[in-house]
């Protein structure tokens, strides 16, 4: 495990708190005060680069190298500890999720059966990114469970796209802001750990964004969904630049107790 | 690991100097082998020189596969299938190219593997199922060195031993048209064979191809690539 340490932990407990304060009215899932839909507290994540690290390279538009998210949020809405703005079924189905984590039991996801992560999810993961930016591409290189990303600077979405667990990904700069907007999503992951619903309809926009002369690389996540959604939402990240760490074989598969046979998932 | 990990990449940043001649070739694009590789070869078309130890693994593997059991095949468990293994695998890869690394993605279960340019091998590595790459120009020839392997992976699709103690030399050389890259492996691994051996392999370019979202876990068993 990384930097996920009990300081982290209460870092993001008062974070938590200090958002419960500012979240707007009425209810949430955070102030429900119903232990059976008690949050994961979020995490901490990356630190800067230490000491002696190479600056962030200024190019505005060469986002080449190994990022890292600070902070880290088992829900991913619009704030910190606040729920997407999900349609009342599918709320229904997140507070069933998050009620049968807390129990112990909780329910299978893609991650857990070495599935890719899906969208918005991928990009929020306790793990580095490593980009790679060639002519006409744009590569992420998740470390988490070998995600991986290819956005393309040189066509649009194809007619009849596919629908695959990590979509198709187009990008375009505007100005200093690289935009990449990703359909074809399966309705085979969730929007975030604690179980939030999309359907195949999904509609990813991401504006990466240089800041802090290259040490940082923002992000502003939209999600839309005409199904699960009531409305699209926005959240910002921040990415560290992290060239003094190289991202790692990670094997999921090593350990996948719920490999499917023949389609079929079953308990090992 | 991450550690050792972090301070090796930092000590290269330090040591890091010159490393791209103009004249690189450009291996990037998407490649495929241009034949199907079953059991790896000699270049003179002879057996590996196994030891009479590995040569009985080897032969309990093949008896395996004969009965259809691969039980002794991560691949069929979604393990990455380690080198120069990954190599022979019909699933096309493709390069990108950088100035300080090359990356090689594969379609098979979207693996990556990082070569870094013009940095030592590290003598003490954790073991992986790729193990760790570097690489350097040597006139028109991209030579990549890779130690630190996990002994669980095989050799090819055939189901050849090798042990930890692997140390695989790749020479990649682009064809003058840009079109075939030809590649050279030589293995070397004193508890697997008696000495050193080379093989030879040959990829075709593929312009235009997208490779797609290529997942083994939502692949059922009996559709995953095996020996």
């Amino acid at each position: 495990m990384r930097n996920l340490n009990p300081v982290s932990l209460a870092i993001a407990g008062l974070a938590l708190a200090a958002a419960a304060m500012a979240a707007p009215q009425p209810t949430t899932l955070h102030n429900s005060g119903d232990p059976t839909l008690a949050l994961t507290p979020g995490l901490r994540g990356a630190a800067n680069a230490p000491p002696g690290t190479p600056p962030g390279n200024p190019d505005p538009h060469d986002l080449n190298g190994v990022w890292w998210l600070a902070g880290y949020q088992y829900m991913l809405g619009p704030e910190p500890g606040v729920e997407p703005p999900l349609k009342p079924e599918y709320m229904a189905i997140l507070e069933r999720r998050i009620r049968a984590k807390n129990r112990g039991t909780p329910e299978a996801d893609a991650s857990t059966q070495c599935l890719p992560h899906g969208m918005p999810r991928v990009m929020e993961s306790p793990y580095p990114i490593e980009i790679v930016q060639t002519p006409e591409r744009i590569t992420f290189l998740h470390e988490v469970a070998h995600n991986l990303r290819r956005i393309w600077l040189n066509r649009d979405h194809p007619k009849n796209v596919a629908h695959t667990y990590l979509g198709d990904s187009v990008g375009h700069w505007e100005g200093d802001t690289l935009v990449v907007d990703t359909i074809g999503l399966n309705d085979k992951t969730f929007i975030d750990d604690e179980g939030s619903s999309h359907s195949n309809q999904e509609h990813v926009i991401e504006r990466f964004r240089k800041i802090d002369n290259g040490s940082n690389l923002e992000l502003v996540m939209t999600v839309e969904d005409p199904v699960t959604l009531e409305h699209p939402y926005s959240y910002r990240r921040v990415y560290h630049w992290r060239p003094d760490v190289r991202p790692q074989e990670y094997v999921c598969e090593e350990n996948n107790r719920n490999a499917p046979v023949d389609g079929v998932t079953v308990a090992k | 690991m991450r550690a050792l990990q972090i301070f090796l990449s930092t000590v290269a940043f330090g040591a890091m100097s010159v490393n791209v001649s103009a004249a690189a070739p450009d291996l990037s694009g998407v490649w495929v082998l241009s034949a199907q590789v079953g059991a790896l070869k000699t270049v003179d078309g002879k057996a590996p020189p196994l030891t009479p130890e590995a040569q009985a693994v080897y032969a309990a593997h093949k008896a395996a596969i004969a009965k259809g059991d691969f039980s002794f095949d991560g691949v069929t468990h979604c393990l990455p299938p380690g080198l120069p293994r990954l190599m022979l695998m019909h699933e096309p890869f493709e390069i990108l190219q950088r100035p300080k690394a090359l990356y090689f993605v594969y379609q098979l279960n979207r693996l990556p593997r990082r070569v870094y340019l013009d940095e030592a091998l590290p003598t003490d590595v954790d073991p992986h199922y790729l193990g760790y790459s570097v690489g350097k120009w040597d006139g028109d020839e991209l030579v990549v060195d890779t130690n630190g392997f996990d002994d669980s992976t095989m050799v090819d699709n055939a189901g050849l031993p090798h042990s930890d103690a692997m140390h695989l030399t790749e020479r990649f050389q682009l064809s003058k048209d840009g079109m075939h890259l030809h590649l050279l492996m030589t293995i070397e691994d004193p508890k697997t064979f008696t000495q050193p051996w080379t093989a030879r392999t040959d990829y075709t370019k593929r312009p235009g191809y997208e490779i797609p979202e290529e997942v083994c876990a939502a692949t059922p068993v009996t559709k995953r690539p095996r020996s």
